[in-house]
């Protein structure tokens, strides 16, 4: 029987990991219920959203030891997908069957640009919001990876490939809507359910793609592809000598990564109602290393709270007019804390505060037991 | 042809100011391994203390540049000191935590000075123009050319002719052995980021009269000052002066031609690729480990 026991042991141990990432999934769901005002649910989804990306973040970074400050690259490519296809439902509406966007009319363009055209499709810009991210970071990544770049300049070549691409959406403005972004969407309708921004059906179908990316993120850290990128990011050259191909994992990782900032961006999209160029701006791109950061980069559940915390924190203070102009300093100031004296964040503290509990009630208990066994000894 | 040469002057000028921001930057990053994306921030102070000498004190600009220099050295002291020594061996981190000291300082000006953009007015002495080559450029430029050039060879007598230098370089060597001969690497650290922040602080009281001052001017700066270091090969002071004058003719050149956003990606694009296959910088000979 032991290798029953083992089994169930292991099971045991899976639930237990896992019971943070559900019981957090259970309050997101759970929140309409107590939440009776639909600006509050949108803001809420609009932080939850962000939490997806941050677990983005956390998979390259906390796992795969790849700071990628391009991170908001992947997730601009997914918002602009959407974007691209919620605009052309507009088109019929507003500038007639055969016209083009309100923007494109107003820069004089005469015909819809050709990478235009398949976002008539739904179901493909869903899939582009998702692919293109992917192959892109895979493309990046082979050409880094390959080469055997790592930290410092991993960092810097997705900083400056993102600034590149922000840079040149905002050019061009005729095909781009450039600085203003696309706005003025249609809502997405998907089979026959429309999703209004304000609406429950939005929050739901956020709070199940925080589940769906939660859940991916964790299967992939327990995999054997999983266990390997977290081998590399701790002795990359040990496990190259194991004969493992380093490069072909780190672009795995990097692509899955972006995949799920695509995903997060398609559906800050729907929930913002627009998508615009500071989506993939340096701003973003950095704050979300920061919630990594506060939340934990190490965890998945831990990133996800850093992102929902500190964007709804930041979002409430600086709606008050009391902490407008000092949130920033309070949110650097905070950080730079963070960095020095919690390298774990906030999951490394509840870690480290849960390990301290169970010690003491170990001794408490061990402590009664000699004593029972004391007294059982003078008796 | 006045054409041509007009554009390899504003090359060169723009090369000046890239010179000036980068060098500070590079010595911490080559003698420290610190990413320190505070620096568009030091860039910001020293504008600042410029404005401030100016309109309280009635100091003309050249005449505050050594006070300048001093007090942004400070602040740099001061987060050397207090932050980053706490971060040995954790190069990423120092990334996070600088960045961090930059938003405190952007939102702490903004807090006591507000927003609005100020302005500090050329020295009366180089606010005309003069003739070079036929073409008339203003004096201040030429200026800053020659002040970034005096700074650089401040800058290479310091690290290579003196004390300090000299321990610094043992450091970068092996910090052990270094510190088993007595030298204080905490206290050279010190110095030595206060002395980068001060450069970054004089960059920033020298461009202050050819853009308006604000408390997020740093930013743009900062990107601009990491792609010289890396093109210039992180331990080479000469390759940080090549790679400014390069990427400022560069930028003129290809601005010239096309627009400002297609020569800054492909400026962008250039150091991409350059990372990939010259990740020690295009001046720097390969060494043997």
């Amino acid at each position: 029987m032991p290798s029953n026991a083992t089994t169930s042991s292991g099971l045991q141990r899976l639930i237990a990991q896992l019971a943070p990432l559900l019981i957090v999934c259970a309050v997101v769901f759970s929140l309409p219920v107590l939440l009776n005002n639909d600006f509050l649910l949108n803001k809420v989804a609009r932080y939850l959203v962000l939490g997806i990306l941050t677990v983005s973040l956390g998979l390259s970074w906390g796992f795969g030891g790849i700071l990628n400050l391009g991170q908001a690259m992947s997730f601009g490519l997914g918002s602009y997908a959407m974007a691209m296809a919620l605009k052309l439902k507009t088109v019929p509406v507003h500038t007639g069957a055969s016209g083009l966007p309100d923007f494109m009319v107003w820069n004089n363009v005469q015909h819809l640009p050709w990478f235009w055209e398949p976002f008539r499709s739904l179901s493909f810009a869903i899939a582009a919001g998702l692919i293109v991210p992917a192959l892109v970071a895979a493309a990046l990544g082979w050409f880094m990876f390959r080469g055997r770049v790592t930290g410092v300049y991993v960092s810097i070549i997705t900083l400056a490939t993102m600034v590149v691409i922000n840079l040149v959406i905002i050019d061009q403005q005729s095909y781009t809507g450039g600085f203003n972004g696309i706005t003025d969407l249609a809502q997405l309708e998907i089979f026959g359910v429309a999703f209004d921004a304000y609406g429950r059906a939005t929050y739901y179908l956020v709070a199940g793609c925080v589940l769906l990316s939660l859940l991916v993120a964790f299967a992939f850290t327990k995999s054997k592809a999983g266990l390997i990128v977290q081998a590399i990011r701790d002795h990359e050259s040990r496990v190259r000598y194991f004969g493992y191909d380093v490069a072909l994992y780190q672009i795995f990782v990097f692509a899955l990564s972006a995949a799920i900032a695509g995903l997060a961006g398609m559906l800050y999209t729907v929930v913002m109602e627009f998508a615009s160029p500071t989506f993939l701006g340096v701003q973003l791109s950095l704050s979300v290393v920061v919630w990594c950061a506060v939340g934990g980069r190490q965890s998945l559940v831990g990133a996800f709270l850093g992102a929902v915390l500190v964007a709804g924190m930041q979002g409430a203070l600086s709606e008050s007019a009391a902490f407008l102009e000092t949130w920033t300093l309070v949110m650097g100031a905070l950080f730079v804390l963070v960095v020095l004296f919690l390298p774990k964040g906030l999951a490394g503290l509840a870690q480290a505060t849960w390990r301290w509990v169970i010690q003491r009630r170990q001794a408490a208990s061990g402590a009664v037991a000699r004593g029972v066994s004391q007294t059982e000894g003078s008796t | 042809m006045d054409q041509f040469i007009e554009q390899i002057v504003t090359g060169l000028s723009i090369g000046s100011i890239l010179l000036l921001v980068a060098l500070g930057l590079s010595i911490i990053y080559g003698s420290m391994g610190i990413i320190n994306l505070a620096h568009g921030e030091f860039v910001m102070l020293g504008a600042y203390a410029a404005w401030v000498f100016h309109t309280y004190l009635g100091l003309g600009l050249l005449a505050s540049l050594v006070p300048i220099f001093l007090v942004v050295a400070a602040f740099g002291w001061v987060i050397e000191r207090y932050v980053l020594s706490l971060l040995n061996n954790r190069p990423l981190d120092t990334i996070l935590a600088t960045w961090g000291v930059g938003i405190m300082l952007q939102q702490a000006v903004r807090l006591m000075v507000g927003s609005e953009l100020r302005y500090v007015q050329l020295p009366p002495a180089l606010s005309d123009s003069m003739d070079v080559l036929g073409i008339p450029i203003s004096s201040y430029r030429v200026f800053l050319f020659g002040v970034s050039i005096a700074l650089f060879g401040a800058t290479w007598l310091l690290m290579n002719r003196t004390t300090v230098g000299m321990k610094l370089r043992a450091i970068i060597q092996d910090r052990s052995v270094a510190a088993s001969f007595g030298i204080n690497a905490k206290r050279v650290y010190a110095l030595t980021f206060a002395y980068g922040a001060g450069l970054a602080g004089l960059a920033g009281a020298l461009v202050s009269p050819l853009k308006s001052v604000s408390p997020d001017m740093g930013t743009g700066y900062v990107v601009d000052a990491f792609m010289v270091v890396v093109l210039g090969g992180v331990q080479s002071l000469a390759g940080t002066v090549a790679s400014a004058f390069i990427l400022g003719e560069l930028s003129g050149g290809i601005a010239f031609l096309q627009n400002d956003t297609v020569a800054k990606a492909i400026v962008l694009l250039a150091i991409v690729v350059l990372i990939r296959f010259r990740p020690e910088g295009l001046f720097t000979a390969r060494v043997r480990a």
